[in-house]
């Protein structure tokens, strides 16, 4: 376990010099504090060898009536900090601000202990392998961290920390990239099976454009669950549209459909106590029954709204203000066994690995682009088909729901790139069965 | 030194060069940079006011055999801490002999100080007012503008030194119009006075009347007017066949008999100094010199868009560019183009281009991403637009697909108008107004 960096800070201080720009009781004032580590190894025909991000910084933000200023700076001591809250301010005060004093302990002395990273290029080759083929593939692999403390006038929230991996593979037809909460054989393994299945399907023809059914891997319902249930259901996404309180209450998929974000459910090593405005996380259903019941909040947005509940007040960096985002989203399990998902379905299709998806906030349309997908003929897998495309309304998509499976599964997580924001995001889902969706060939006309 | 404006991390640098020379590492490179930047977005219900300061620091060093890189908030510490050299060794660029780069005067409004945020809130309230009286019922959704500057500075132990200065203004706008329509652009300028709030409402407001009016077209073929959104986008697509040592084979595979690659019209440029360009600087993010290189010149392929390191490894595929680009600290040095344009014919108005057209379309813009197939030379690009007719717009098309194959569209580019435009693609690319034939126009 790494140290926590923050343990030193004076927070009672910045507390006492956060207050005095606080002028008014909605006045939301805080102080955010970051520090960052990503260990890089390339592939291995690529120089240079080991790299090492490291960074900390600070912003300081006040919100009110709407309006928020933020300044941040790359460095945490006392001179940058009090020029900050200068430039937050809206009056100035009558003597300067004090300097609140900063004592923060070093990065790790060694940033050469990433040793966890060495032996994977290996290991996921030894296991694509295993699936009895083989190809060369350029390999990256990652480890992310990050601590985290936010401090209030009147709340210091506990120091958070994450730490979690990534893998990117590139190959000559194509390329796949994941992400882990650990590193071990089960995360390797799944990797170079996701890879396995790419690489075989890197000849098939793109399938004709059809409607009928779609059996849903758990992965593939993580990103489905993202883009049309979590951002579909973010209070600013929801205000370029209307109201965002006025979806509460709104049937938008089956009554056989639940879901929460729960960051405090998240693998060990990215689960949350506190967001990143220091607000305590809930267990939010989103959908109860199909039915909106808690949109996504943070504290700007629960500000206009006694329906809205802060605590899911996310930053993918600390030069921009946090927004609403999910962290990890879980779909209850259904009562079907998973493999009757399949046995029950008479043509359609399987998809078993998602790429990305988008949603158009206002017109409501979502897109999930497939790498490959497996025939379904007479409930059983069939032959493997190219790129193609999920597509429709989100309120009409979610109430094809026709049934989901009994078992979920921690179902991996990707890089949610929102308004510039790269956070990643997780997921347990057991699979699910869609009836009568679209499904069109990739890239357009053919 | 390349530039004029100084820095003052200058001697750490020095000595941090030093200090890993000493650990016994030959090849060092030290890169700093700084900078402020104000942002300031809205939506129909809130207001945001960022102003950030940014510090940071990357380290390259290595032997023969292998190398790291590091990078850091604020100063590099004398001792690093830093990595243990692995891998592949790092390759640095030899500095330019004296009188070897061309001179280059840092534009004045280098120095032009930040946008307020009185002065930057203005500017996109006017664009939502703008935006409504263009066309009733369109909205501004969300508003992002930033500006930007920064100081970097680099020192290598081949003996290079650079230090230079950047500016740089991004807008992104996100509108809703009438019949659940949306639209969304993204500029960059040099500073973010040069944004015109007119012209961008009216560009949103054609884009939303578009969408919510056109129809798909039955498959169909003609004069194609593509504007520079349209062209870039294309460009953009087309840049394996324009940059890095692999590229002349693929565009040599475009060649006709004549051993032109495309009309007469079609003279493809990377300038890293282009005069007035948002990523305008004296030298690349290596320290190397930029200059202009002719890619395609009437038609006849000149020469790929090459780094000297890509140059020096794939001997005889052409002459080495400053052409590295290294957006922030944290990122690793990486080839591209800086400014690469389709040149305008600065006689030709779009006007005149638009009146030639008997029957086709005019494609104002792109609605999404494309595919783009070097294997097969083929393309298809997600675009709107109006149908033409005897020179004037008859009817809206969205929901259409321009498609065809690469070697058609490059062949087929029978004029440019004079209306260069930039795009934040990958880096700037730009284009005038094109006139093309032998495409197709599909419903997706």
């Amino acid at each position: 376990m790494a140290p926590m960096p923050f343990s030193q800070l004076d927070t009672a201080a910045v507390a006492r010099t956060l207050s005095q720009i606080a002028e008014q009781s909605e006045d939301v004032v805080d102080a955010f504090f970051e520090r960052r580590e990503e260990t890089e190894l390339p592939p291995d025909d690529e120089g240079p060898g080991l790299r090492v991000r490291r960074e900390e910084g600070f912003a300081i933000r006040l919100t009110r009536q709407g309006k928020t200023w933020l300044a941040s700076r790359d460095s945490i001591s006392a001179k940058p900090f009090a020029e900050a809250l200068r430039q937050v301010a809206r009056a100035l005060p009558s003597a300067t601000y004090p300097e609140p004093a900063f004592q923060l302990p070093p990065f790790e002395p060694d940033p050469r202990t990433a040793a966890e990273l060495i032996g994977i290029p290996d290991a996921l080759t030894r296991s694509i392998r295993s699936h009895h083929v083989g190809f060369p593939a350029r390999i990256t692999v990652r480890r992310h961290r990050r601590w985290v403390q936010v401090v209030g006038p009147r709340l210091v929230s506990g120091q958070e920390q994450e730490t979690f991996y990534s893998l990117q593979a590139e190959a000559a037809w194509g390329a796949h990239g994941a992400l882990y909460p650990r590193l071990d054989s089960n995360a390797v393994d799944q990797f170079a099976s996701a890879l396995v299945h790419l690489f075989r399907a890197r000849q098939a023809a793109p399938p004709e454009p059809f409607r009928g059914t779609a059996v849903l891997a758990p992965a593939v319902v993580a990103v489905l669950l993202h883009e049309a249930v979590a951002h579909a259901l973010e209070a600013d996404v929801l205000a370029r549209g209307g109201n965002p309180e006025a979806a509460v209450g709104v049937a938008m998929a089956g009554p056989g459909v639940d879901v929460l974000d729960d960051p405090a459910a998240a693998p060990p090593g990215v689960r949350r106590a506190t967001d990143d405005e220091g607000s305590s996380v809930s267990r939010r259903w989103l959908l109860r029954g199909g039915v909106v019941e808690q949109p996504l909040a943070d504290l700007l947005w629960a500000r206009t709204s006694p329906v809205l509940v802060p605590g899911a007040g996310r930053r993918g960096s600390r030069h921009l203000p946090p927004g609403p985002r999910s962290s990890h989203l879980e779909l209850l399990p259904g009562e079907v066994r998973e493999d009757d998902l399949l046995s029950d379905a008479d043509g359609g299709l399987f998809l078993e690995e998602a790429g990305r998806g988008a949603l158009d906030p206002l017109s409501g349309e979502f897109r999930l682009h497939l790498p490959f997908a497996r025939r379904i003929r007479r409930g059983a897998l069939g032959d493997t088909v190219g790129p193609c495309v999920l597509r429709g309304r989100v309120a009409d998509l979610l109430t094809r729901v026709a049934a989901v499976a009994r078992e979920a599964r921690p179902a991996g997580a990707g890089w949610c790139a929102k308004d510039g924001q790269k956070m990643p995001v997780w997921a347990t889902t057991p699979a699910v069965r869609l009836d009568g969706v679209e499904i069109l060939p990739e890239g357009g006309p053919a | 030194m390349n530039g004029t404006a100084t820095t003052a991390a200058a001697p750490l640098l020095d000595e941090v060069l030093v200090a890993l020379l000493r650990r016994g590492l030959p090849d060092v490179e030290v890169f700093a940079k700084r900078g402020r930047s104000r942002r300031l977005e809205i939506s129909p219900v809130t207001e945001t006011s960022v102003f950030s300061q940014e510090q940071g620091w990357a380290v390259r060093a290595g032997d023969p055999r292998r190398s790291f890189f590091a990078t850091g908030t604020g100063e590099p510490a004398l001792d690093g801490p830093w990595p243990d050299p692995t891998g592949r060794p790092v390759r640095l660029p030899e500095p330019v002999p004296p009188g070897g780069a061309p001179p280059w005067n840092e534009p004045s409004d280098f120095s032009a100080p930040l946008i307020g945020e009185r002065e930057g809130l203005k500017l996109l309230e006017s664009l939502g007012r703008e935006l409504a009286s263009e066309l009733p019922g369109a909205r501004l959704t969300r508003a992002a503008l930033e500006d930007g500057s920064s100081e970097s500075e680099i020192v290598n132990s081949r003996g290079l030194r650079a230090r230079f200065r950047n500016r740089v203004a991004t807008l992104h706008l996100e509108a809703a119009g009438p019949g659940r329509s949306s639209a969304s652009v993204y500029l960059a300028a040099r500073e973010a006075r040069r944004f015109h709030p007119p012209a961008l409402a009216r560009r949103l407001a054609d884009r939303l009347a578009v969408q919510s009016q056109g129809a798909p077209p039955d498959r169909d073929g003609g004069e194609f007017l593509l504007a520079p959104p349209v062209v870039a986008r294309l460009l953009c697509g087309l840049l394996p066949f324009l940059v890095g040592p692999r590229a002349g084979a693929l565009l040599a595979g475009l060649r006709d008999r004549r051993g032109r690659i495309g009309s007469e019209h079609l003279t493809l440029i990377d300038n890293g100094r282009l005069p007035g360009g948002a990523l305008e600087a004296p030298v690349d993010g290596e320290g190397v010199p930029t200059r202009e290189v002719v890619l395609v010149e009437e038609g006849v392929a000149r020469q790929s868009l090459l780094t000297w390191w890509q140059a020096e490894s794939h001997p005889n595929t052409g002459a080495p560019s400053g052409c590295t680009r290294r957006p922030g600290w944290r990122d690793l040095p990486a080839a591209g183009p800086t400014h690469l344009h389709l040149k305008p014919d600065p006689r030709i108005p779009v006007a005149a281009l638009l009146g030639s057209i008997a029957r086709g379309y005019y494609l104002i813009d792109v609605s999404g991403g494309g595919r783009f197939d070097p294997a097969s030379g083929t393309f298809a690009l997600p675009v709107c637009g109006f149908a033409v007719e005897g020179g004037r717009a008859s009817a809206p098309v969205a929901r259409a697909w321009l498609c065809g194959g690469i070697g058609d569209l490059l062949q087929g580019i029978a004029g440019a108008g004079r209306d260069l435009t930039f795009l934040p693609l990958a880096g700037m690319i730009g284009a005038p107004t094109v006139l093309a034939t032998g495409l197709e126009l599909r419903a997706g």
